[in-house]
């Protein structure tokens, strides 16, 4: 397309050890009496490679700090880094492209366009980059997801679990260098959660895909390699190789320092 | 549930309020083709009840019938001394003799031609008339009485010299200026007034008269005097009450405005109708939208019919507000309508609005109904949403159609095809509007299951432009029942834009084809270019007798009676008309006519199974009905090249016919003349008859055409009205499927749709959704169009002229407005946060 986009080009190798900053970032909504600072001097810094786990309470500040790192909200004070990029000093126009080329997303529910078969959803981010998928990397990705016979449908036709799969795959196929997913397993039984964090993590081991996710579910949490825990609008705790025991006790903890504030279910 | 109705239609009001547009719109235009058309004829009314004031019974010559195809009929003039024998009738106390007629006024440099007729008449004061002097004196001899307006319009003073002319022209003094009851003329209308011997002489009536008036004496009952009065007279004349006069002059003049009405609302129905697919378009999206609210309110323990009882509460809101202010609208539009129809040259008087009650009834009823008829599918399908539905958060899946609407609009399509097919083949023009009518209907239910694989093709060019484009396709094709709605409407205008431009260029072809047998270098005309036109025949001898001039030959007009319908004749000289013509008789001769009878065009002559020697009953205003000999057969081109199907010789005319005015003075030069040069001579010798046109072929058939574009162009315009509000219909459901498609928005700029992209995505949704309708559209208006000049084929030639430049302007039209169509919608989605788009749950 245009000079802008080579700017968001994957930068050369080797890939830098940290994949994504936050360095005391201030985001306030309302004004006033009503004032709520959702974050409050978070640093966080996203190891390359790496699948991290962001958990907190409700009212915590994940979805706010996952947002700013993502570029889809702006921030108040501190710096955001995707790589090298300083997002303050992108436009709002550079910061979608910066979205479509470098980060994949997987939402909760609704992640999918309604009109769009399983495979254009996939291919979407590549699609509005006018560029074409890669026939290996495509084939490659839809059959780690196991979604070979489902390619021609929509998505309504598809199980909830196959419609986060195609949203993952949707993530994946820019070979972005960083996959948000904000509540992934939220909408899903257990077995399909299960289904979906093992590929999550697959996509870690396998393909070194960098991913930060977002939930309140500690057996979710315990797929991850690091847990960071998030209070009050700090990074507050921090574990590594975690298992669901430990997210348990570590969230326990947060508790007994906030007992007025109850623990999302 | 009613305060529920009123709290949705309130939360939502902006989701509603181009619904409610679209009403206001439709019903503004019925409101004011009401008002126009109901105005138009009380202001003819008072006028010729006003210039009637104060006389009770007026004397004419007998006549079978009052007026044809909005003309009054010519009558016999009377003897003078008849007002003598009136006046010996007891109990009258005062008659007046009285001459008029049509005529021209002429200022010193310009002939005056108002938007209306000029009207010559004899003077007279209170009582007889409502004519007040407002400067001046009452005219005698060589002078003049006009009105002031048109005094006043164009600057004529008493004092100046003016030219008037009828059968005679003169030269007159302006002795005075009149009003009219109150006001300074009438509506569009020229009034002269002379003396009645200055009147004659203009009228070229001798001692005759036109009327005459009579004042009842007092205590004289009206009713008696005029039973007493009709049979003192015998049957030759007829007694009227003067009111009764005047109503029926009115009402020859008011005939050509009861046509204007016909089209003016089928045009608003048109309006209407695509207004009201535009309603069930809206309320089907936004009941979707609100799924989960009203099965909260089925599971709360609301019926079904409840839940539908509300929505039609929502749709009886908006109606009722719509249609009142439609109304309030439609009296000012009744004003732009009036231009309008000027402009298209169709004169209406000038005047204060007419609000009825029948049109408030009207305008309100038709706002009201179409909503909430519009409303009742969208309402029905609310009722059926189940109350477990309140407990999915689904995502609204668009409806395919079903099974048995496919069935049914097949049958529909099949019969409609085959209906036209066999309705043009017959050339039966009835069929031809049945078959239409299921051809709409067929298109409206199959619209949904059309519209996917229509729009897959169309959209294709999309594809290519990148992201946008595939998405926009993809939706339009994802929706069905939402795009075909949104499309048939536009469609709808379209198809009637297509027709009127396809039938306007085949009339005008066939116009043009018809006067081929015409071989006259010149033509002189009256430039009024009404039926029965108003060329004195001194014009035609002035011209005859001109050295430039080989020959000339005139052709006059007259209205009859066949059975109950009014028909039109031909009157030619047989001696002259084939040098001038080239005629083609199949039968008989044309020479024949001489001995009176009349001939018969071909295809006329079928229909009715007449042959020459047989006879045809034809009713004269005059005379009543006569048998009239079959003398000949004539070419069905030939025929139409003098206008009609009957044909007989001046002759005969003059037996049945008091009119002594010439339509057309067909000229054939003489050989070696410069043509420049002789119309100069012919412009010349009628100088004084300001309504004579010296023309060429080319000129006659271009002013042929030209009243035929005014006339399409008033068609055109105000189906413009019918396409707009389509064009708000698709700007309506973009906006909403906006709202609806919130999450997916947000979703696609997450993963990297730029605001560029997203509104380019709208824009493109817009203009495939125009292209549809183009597209269906345009094919629809040729096929209607083809069908109905094959069933109009057995009075015409079948000659299908596609005015390609002109169809081509309006599918880029069409196909431009839709992008502007989607601006808003755009803007508004570009515009939308991602934040707050993936956060909407």
């Amino acid at each position: 397309m245009t000079v802008t986009d080579q700017q968001f080009a994957p930068p050369p190798q080797p890939v830098p050890p940290i994949a994504a900053r936050a360095v005391d970032v201030v985001k306030t909504y309302g004004r006033g009496e009503t004032a709520v600072r959702a974050l409050d001097s978070a640093s966080v810094a996203i190891a390359a490679g790496e699948f991290t786990a962001v958990m907190g309470p409700s009212g915590s500040g994940k979805s706010t700090l996952i947002h700013a790192l993502a570029g889809l909200d702006g921030i108040d004070a501190g710096r955001v880094f995707v790589g090298g990029t300083d997002l303050s000093t992108l436009t709002e126009r550079e910061r979608t492209l910066l979205r479509r080329e470098r980060l994949g997303f997987v939402f909760q529910a609704f992640n999918l366009i309604p009109a769009l078969s399983a495979a254009e959803n996939i291919t979407l981010p590549l699609t509005l980059a006018g560029k074409r998928a890669e026939r290996a990397w495509m084939d490659e990705l839809v059959h780690m997801l196991g979604l070979q016979d489902r390619l021609d449908h929509r998505p309504g036709q598809l199980s909830g679990g196959q419609q986060q799969r195609v949203a993952v795959g949707r993530a994946l196929i820019a070979r972005p260098e960083l996959v948000f997913a904000d509540e992934p397993t939220g909408n899903l039984d257990s077995r399909s959660g299960a289904a979906l964090l093992r590929f999550l993590r697959q996509a870690t081991c396998t393909l070194g895909q960098t991913i930060v996710m977002v939930t309140h579910d500690p057996v979710a949490a315990a797929h991850a390699d690091r847990v960071v825990f998030l209070a009050d609008g700090r990074i507050v705790d921090e574990l590594s190789d975690p298992t669901a025991e430990r997210v348990l006790a570590t969230l326990a903890g947060l508790d007994v320092a906030r007992p007025d504030e109850p623990v999302e279910a | 549930m009613w305060r529920l109705s009123l709290s949705n239609a309130l939360a939502h009001r902006w989701r509603l309020a181009l619904t409610w547009v679209a009403v206001a719109l439709g019903v503004a235009f019925v409101a004011g083709s009401l008002v126009l058309t109901d105005t138009s004829t009380r202001l003819l009314e008072e006028q010729f009840r006003t210039s009637a004031a104060g006389v009770d019974l007026t004397v004419r010559g007998a006549a079978a019938f009052d007026a044809a195809m909005g003309v009054e009929v010519a009558r016999d003039p009377l003897p003078a001394d008849l007002a003598d024998r009136i006046t010996a009738v007891p109990g009258v106390e005062r008659v007046r003799a009285l001459a008029s007629g049509p005529g021209q006024l002429q200022v010193p440099d310009t002939a005056v031609q108002p938007a209306g007729p000029t009207l010559l008449g004899t003077w007279a004061e209170a009582p007889f008339t409502a004519y007040t002097l407002r400067a001046g004196r009452a005219p005698h001899g060589d002078e003049v009485v006009l009105d002031a307006a048109t005094a006043a319009e164009h600057g004529i003073a008493v004092g100046d010299t003016v030219t008037v002319s009828a059968t005679a022209s003169r030269t007159l003094r302006v002795a005075g200026l009149s009003g009219i009851g109150d006001s300074d003329g009438l509506a569009n209308t020229t009034v002269v007034l002379v003396d009645l011997p200055t009147a004659q002489v203009l009228l070229d009536l001798g001692s005759g008269i036109t009327a005459i008036d009579v004042i009842a004496a007092d205590g004289v009952a009206v009713p008696e005097l005029r039973a007493d009065l009709a049979a003192a007279l015998g049957a030759r004349y007829a007694v009227t009450g003067g009111q009764d006069a005047a109503a029926a002059s009115a009402d020859a003049a008011k005939e050509s405005i009861s046509y204007l009405r016909i089209v003016l609302l089928a045009l608003a129905a048109a309006g209407l109708v695509v207004g009201a697919l535009l309603i069930a378009n809206t309320f089907g999206i936004v009941l979707t939208q609100r799924a989960q609210e009203l099965a909260l309110l089925r599971a709360a323990g609301a019926t079904g019919p409840q839940v539908c009882a509300s929505v039609l509460g929502e749709a009886l809101l908006v109606g009722v507000t719509g249609a009142f202010s439609g109304t309030a609208a439609g009296v000012g539009a009744a004003y732009a309508l009036r231009g309008l129809a000027s402009d298209a040259g169709l004169a209406l008087p000038d005047g204060p609005l007419t609000v009825t009650a029948r049109t408030l009834v009207v305008a309100l009823a038709a706002g009201t109904l179409i909503t909430v008829l519009a409303a009742l599918g969208p309402a029905r399908r609310a009722a059926r949403t189940a109350p477990v539905q309140a407990m999915r958060a689904c995502d609204p899946a668009p409806t395919g159609a079903r099974k048995g609407r496919l069935v049914s609009g097949w049958i529909l399509l099949s019969l409609g095809v085959i209906g036209l097919l066999a309705a043009a083949l017959l050339r039966h023009i009835t069929g031809v509007g049945v078959g239409a009518v299921l051809l709409l209907s067929a298109l409206v239910v199959l619209g949904p299951a059309l519209t996917p694989r229509l729009a897959q093709a169309v959209g294709r060019p999309l594809s290519d432009l990148g992201a946008p484009g595939q998405l926009a396709r993809h939706s339009t094709v994802h929706n069905p029942r939402r795009t075909a709605a949104t499309a048939m409407a536009l469609a709808l205008g379209l198809a009637l834009v297509a027709f009127v431009a396809v039938l306007g260029s085949s009339v005008k072809a066939i116009g043009a084809s018809s006067t081929e047998a015409i071989t006259a270098d010149l033509l002189v005309q009256s430039s009024g270019d009404e039926m029965l036109g108003g060329l004195s025949p001194q014009v035609a001898a002035r011209v005859a007798g001109l050295p430039q001039v080989a020959a000339t030959s005139t052709v006059r007009f007259g209205h009859w009676l066949d059975g109950d319908v009014t028909s039109a004749l031909t009157a030619i000289d047989p001696a002259t008309l084939p040098k001038v013509a080239d005629v083609q008789m199949s039968a008989g001769s044309l020479a024949a006519l001489d001995g009176g009878g009349v001939v018969l065009a071909e295809n006329v002559a079928a229909e009715r199974g007449l042959s020459v020697g047989d006879t045809l009953a034809m009713t004269f205003s005059r005379h009543g009905e006569q048998q009239l000999r079959v003398v000949g057969l004539m070419a069905d081109d030939t025929a139409r090249a003098l206008s009609t199907s009957y044909v007989l010789s001046l002759g005969t005319y003059a037996q049945h016919y008091s009119e002594n005015v010439d339509a057309t003075v067909y000229v054939a030069l003489a050989d070696g003349v410069d043509a420049a040069a002789a119309r100069t001579a012919l412009r010349a010798a009628v100088a004084d008859f300001p309504n004579a046109q010296v023309l060429d072929q080319a000129e006659a058939a271009a002013g042929r055409a030209a009243a035929v574009d005014q006339v399409l162009g008033l068609i055109t315009v105000l189906l413009g009205f019918a396409v707009l509000i389509a064009l708000l219909g698709i700007t309506n459901t973009l906006a909403l499927s906006i709202v609806e498609r919130t999450r997916e928005i947000g979703l696609l700029r997450a993963v990297g749709m730029t605001r560029a992209q997203l509104s380019w995505m709208v824009r493109a949704e817009a203009v495939l959704i125009a292209a549809l309708a183009v597209l269906a559209g345009v094919a629809l208006g040729l096929g209607l169009a083809a069908a109905t000049l094959a069933g109009l084929s057995a009075d015409s030639p079948l000659v299908i002229e596609v005015p390609a430049g002109q169809l081509l302007a309006v599918v880029v039209a069409a196909v431009l407005a839709g992008l502007v169509a989607g601006l808003l919608p755009a803007r508004r989605a570009a515009r939308l946060d991602v934040l707050t788009a993936i956060a909407t749950r």
